[in-house]
């Protein structure tokens, strides 16, 4: 990766002032991730908007106001992955675009089909659907820390927040509860593990069984209804028509990628920066009343889980004072952005009590992230529970294991901490686990808002 | 001073009831955000401004 601005001529005479601002920017390298700070300082000073030639060229916005002014500009920029060609062709948010494509939900979709799988899904996902399910978050998360309470040691990405995200996901989708390992480690590893790695052939059959499961989850739920989004989905009309299969799997498919690595993300990193802070611990701990909220949107800017996302300029368009010509890629990044110290003061700092977060983590504008009110309540409820119960809990640096790139996720694969040792509260985990199916068939806890109101509350 | 989240800018954030529970209600569907009709009491109008600063989609105005 240059560090350095390119500025050579642009072989194409017409874009030489178009194309004026060039960096050469490779989110995918293990450079990108050590060097974040620095490449993000310089594109935010010198190329708010930049040209690069990765990827078959594309545009890169870091600047604050530019992806606020382009994220939300809807009818310039393009979610629409196409991989028939049946529209325009375009390729979706990810750059590069994957070899094999299939369109990854509605989050890869314009107004209105997307608009119509929103509308049909918020009742899931709104803050009064979420709030529903605290209490049975909280049993899931007590258990866990039981399972590790007695030892003294825990790794909080296995034990903990690979966990929490995906029970609760299953649960809201309406898939059993019990099935939770199935998906996460196939979900995990995709994301951190590089295409030509050994491992990819046993990631690869993980990958396939829970294929097999969603799509057996997706029958049977058709077959024999039971609340929850899934079967939103089985029952929803687009536009008047059935939608296929393949699209609602990708929807599922998008839920869970969406509700699994980000929220482990956020809170591994979290509670390793915590670990290495421990007075600020101390201090979020003490005040949690007044400083929770703010804390949690300060390390979703500070660790942006989801780094940023492509886009396609669908018309000749001049935003943020860019040309842009139809067809051109551009990358978002919400990470750079959340940088910007024209919104943000001492960017590259944790200030719990921080005010004026502007922050864009959860993206903008009509795709703005539909679990966010998820991820947020899910978060909270780990890490308080975190600090009760293992509050001296000391990360182990040499056994800490980053993601090598921050492409996609900027995640952890393993964070063992220990701790003094402490009391069993309650069953564990797999006991939990069965009598939380119990409560969420019983209460019909994911049903959409519309039909139920009210949190869990066991008989 | 009196508030006003702007129907077509708000994509349900919900930062600002986090901040201000009072003034802001959220959907119980989409979770979007509605202001209290009302004037802002005098105590919460330090809360109403940071909940204009603060909203990622810059929905948030004060009606003159």
């Amino acid at each position: 990766m240059t560090t350095q601005p390119v500025t050579d001529d642009d072989p194409e005479q017409d874009d030489t002032g178009r194309k004026k601002n060039r960096y050469h920017f490779d989110r995918h390298t293990p450079d990108y991730r050590e060097k974040f700070t620095e490449v993000t300082e310089e594109m935010l000073d010198k190329c708010p908007v930049a040209w690069s030639d990765t990827y078959g060229g594309h545009w890169v916005a870091a600047g604050h106001s530019e992806v606020f002014e382009l994220a939300r500009s809807a009818e310039y920029l393009s979610n629409d992955h196409d991989p028939q060609n049946e529209r325009r062709g375009y390729k979706g948010i990810s750059i590069p675009s994957p070899e094999v494509g299939f369109r990854g939900g509605f989050l890869e979709m314009d107004p209105p089909e997307q608009r119509h799988y929103r509308q049909l899904l918020n009742p899931y996902l709104s803050p009064a659907a979420v709030a529903r399910w605290t209490p049975l978050v909280d049993e899931v998360v007590r258990a866990s820390l039981n399972e590790r309470i007695e030892t003294g040691q825990i790794d909080f990405v296995d034990d903990l927040a690979n966990i929490v995200p995906a029970v609760l996901t299953l649960a809201m989708l309406g898939i059993p509860l019990k099935n939770w390992d199935i998906y996460v480690e196939p979900i995990h590893a995709s994301v951190y593990t590089s295409p030509n790695s050994p491992d990819q052939a046993r990631i690869a059959a993980s990958r396939l069984a829970m294929r097999d499961d969603m799509m057996a989850q997706l029958a049977e739920i058709r077959a024999n209804p039971r609340p929850g989004l899934i079967d939103a989905l089985a029952r929803a009309e687009i536009n008047g028509t059935v939608p296929p299969d393949f699209e609602l799997l990708g929807i599922i498919a998008l839920l869970m990628g969406g509700g699994f690595d980000t929220t482990t993300a956020l809170t591994a990193r979290s509670l390793e920066w915590l670990s290495e802070h421990p007075a600020r611990r101390e201090q979020l701990s003490a005040q949690r009343d007044t400083l929770l909220d703010s804390a949690t949107e300060e390390f979703l800017r500070y660790f942006t889980p989801a780094p940023g996302d492509g886009r396609t300029i669908s018309a000749d368009c001049v935003i943020a004072g860019q040309e842009f010509k139809e067809g051109e890629r551009i990358w978002l990044s919400w990470a750079m952005s959340n940088r910007d110290p024209e919104v943000f003061p001492n960017p590259n700092e944790v200030e719990l009590d921080r005010t004026g977060n502007r922050h864009h983590s959860f993206g903008l504008g009509i795709h703005r992230c539909i679990g966010s009110n998820v991820a947020r309540m899910v978060f909270k409820r780990m890490v308080i529970a975190v600090l009760d119960r293992m509050p001296d809990y000391t990360c182990d640096p040499a056994g800490a294991e980053h993601y090598q790139t921050i492409g996609i996720i900027q995640g952890m694969k393993h964070l063992p901490a220990t701790f003094t040792p402490g009391p069993r509260i309650g069953d564990g985990l797999e006991e939990t686990i069965a009598r939380m199916q119990v409560l969420v068939d019983e209460e019909r806890l994911a049903a959409p808002v519309t039909d139920r109101k009210g949190a869990a509350r066991e008989k | 001073m009196k508030v006003r989240v702007d129907p077509d800018r708000c994509q349900g954030h919900t930062i600002c009831s986090m901040i201000a529970p009072t003034l802001f209600t959220l959907d119980d569907e989409d979770g979007h955000s509605t202001a209290i009709d009302g004037e802002v009491p005098a105590e919460l109008e330090s809360k109403a401004a940071e909940a204009i600063r603060s909203c990622p989609e810059q929905a948030i105005s004060v009606i003159p």
